[in-house]
């Protein structure tokens, strides 16, 4: 009795330590991540020097040019994301077997900021730039491109690298030993892709796509460096709000980019149930 | 040769960035100069980029101090329920910068603090926080608590143990953390932006050259990948990607 009741005792007091281990950094998650949420909320619903309304909601609701800004940034992001996906599955098999210099020069863009990419295609790919000279001249022009092809190219650039990294990662010694097995049982190419690849690069790959996912939904360095003018993104649409109507503007712009959010975490949440279904992959 | 193709794009902006005179057609440049340099450190980009280091240092080191308890905890398995932490953990990563910079902003207006370089780093903290636990947990595991238990043994005191063991050990993962976490801060936009109540930060300063004046853009780039570069040099030397 005594001796189940000390290890009770030290069950309790090794997680109230780990407790009190993570409370700094969960602590100020919360108060710094929570107050944003709360804060643009409180924005969105008490426009300055106003009571609470929900004009800014019904603003952004009945405005044409927010539905064509989440149409167009939901596109661009889910294309960016899938194509980043795909590349970077298909790199992985390809250089699974290489040795790390060959991986390093293949993650050069990781650490290179996003704003930095979309210059750099600027430089490349505008009117004028130096593709165009290069060929005489290109069949298409990515950059301003009203499609948003410019916006993907960079996000696919930037995050097919990111992706490539994770997936690597998984195809480790154990894989390859699981691979070679299934060879040696007979399994065709597509059916050891299918059967033995696949559910060990679905975990990383879909959380990695996740981030990418969220990304590309929320930012606007990108789209603003070398996406077209309109339709604008869900952010671009948000800081242009601001910089029109100073009361006003700021409640649309926290209404906006609350929706984001909540379709970031929509999105992300599918994600995670698909790729947990057996059945999903 | 798909190694080549991802690296090579990059090394454009140093020819663009030194190009004076570039028109069209031309495949290489009529006059090179200095012209970008002098114009993109004549205005405010000198002070963007001393409040862009600052900042992503200071959110770093903050991040790495509340993140190794945290990282400790997780990485060592030590929790029978780690989803809701590693729940709480990832939203601020599925979350616009912007929406949260815009919704601090809204706090650190009534406490006197927008626009100051500590709101700056209170933003960045919110994004940077959870790169830096997720990568610094991979430092810590049955490896390194074996190691300690030797060196408690053996009479060491928490503090040299600290010092002597713990550090050393994971001082690799703890590097990683911390350029992950500058990095993240220093590549960031939409917090900045909304925190940064004028203040000039150095993406900020750059996105408007891109479409107006890409020789100058490609000098400020140049600038902004500096930091990169410093990343996969150490990363290289250490023979992986700390990611």
């Amino acid at each position: 009795m005594t001796g189940t009741r000390w290890r009770a005792g030290a069950r309790w007091r090794a997680g109230a330590r780990d407790a009190a281990l993570l409370a700094p950094s969960l602590a100020a998650l919360a108060l710094l991540f929570g107050g944003a949420i709360i804060g643009a909320a409180r924005v969105s619903l008490v426009p300055l020097g106003q009571g609470p309304t929900l004009e800014a909601w019904r603003d952004l609701f009945d405005d044409p040019l927010f539905a064509d800004a989440v149409l167009f940034t939901v596109r661009t992001a889910l294309l960016s994301t899938a194509l980043a996906a795909l590349v970077a599955l298909g790199l992985a098999l390809a250089v699974r077997r290489r040795g790390a210099l060959v991986r390093i020069l293949l993650a050069l863009p990781v650490p290179v900021p996003h704003l930095l990419v979309a210059t750099v295609a600027v430089v490349w790919l505008a009117p004028g730039g130096l593709a165009d000279r290069a060929l005489g001249g290109l069949p298409v022009t990515p950059v301003r491109d009203p499609a948003g092809m410019g916006i993907v190219l960079v996000y696919v650039y930037k995050e097919a690298p990111f992706l490539l990294l994770l997936v690597l990662a998984a195809l480790g010694r154990g894989h390859q030993e699981s691979d070679e097995a299934a060879a040696a049982l007979g399994l065709t190419p597509f059916q050891r892709l299918r059967w033995v690849t696949w559910p060990t690069v679905r975990s990383p790959l879909v959380v990695g796509s996740i981030v990418v996912l969220a990304f590309a939904l929320g930012a606007f360095e990108v789209p603003l460096a070398v996406g077209p003018s309109n339709p604008p993104t869900i952010a671009e649409y948000a800081r242009e709000a601001t910089q029109g109507d100073l009361v006003s503007g700021q409640s649309t712009a926290a209404a906006a980019l609350l929706l984001s959010a909540v379709a970031s975490i929509a999105l992300a949440a599918i994600a995670v149930r698909a790729a947990r279904d057996p059945q999903g992959g | 040769m798909a190694a080549l193709l991802a690296s090579a794009p990059l090394l454009a902006l140093v020819v663009r960035a030194f190009a004076d005179e570039w028109r069209a057609p031309a495949l290489v440049p009529q006059q090179l100069g200095l012209r970008g340099v002098q114009i993109a450190f004549s205005g405010s980009s000198a002070e963007a980029f001393g409040n862009s280091l600052l900042v992503a240092v200071a959110t770093a080191m903050v991040a790495l101090v509340l993140a190794w308890p945290a990282a400790r905890v997780l990485g060592e398995r030590r929790l029978r329920h780690p989803a809701p932490v590693f729940l709480l953990l990832a939203m601020p990563l599925l979350v616009p910068s912007y929406a949260v910079g815009t919704g601090l902003t809204e706090w650190f207006i009534r406490l006197g603090l927008d626009g100051t370089l500590p709101a700056l780093v209170a933003g960045h903290l919110t994004f940077v926080l959870p790169y830096v636990v997720l990568v610094l947990l991979s430092g810590f595991g049955p490896r390194l608590t074996a190691l300690e238990e030797v060196a408690r043994v053996n009479g060491l005191s928490p503090f040299r143990r600290l010092l002597w063991v713990t550090l050393p050990a994971a001082a690799p993962t703890v590097g990683a953390s911390a350029l992950i976490g500058f990095l993240v801060s220093w590549s960031d936009y939409g917090t900045s932006l909304a925190l940064g109540g004028g203040r000039p930060m150095l993406p900020v300063v750059l996105l408007p050259f891109v479409g107006a004046d890409p020789q100058v853009a490609a000098t400020l780039a140049l600038l902004f990948l500096a930091p990169a570069v410093g990343v996969l040099a150490a990363a290289t030397r250490a023979g992986r990607m700390p990611l």
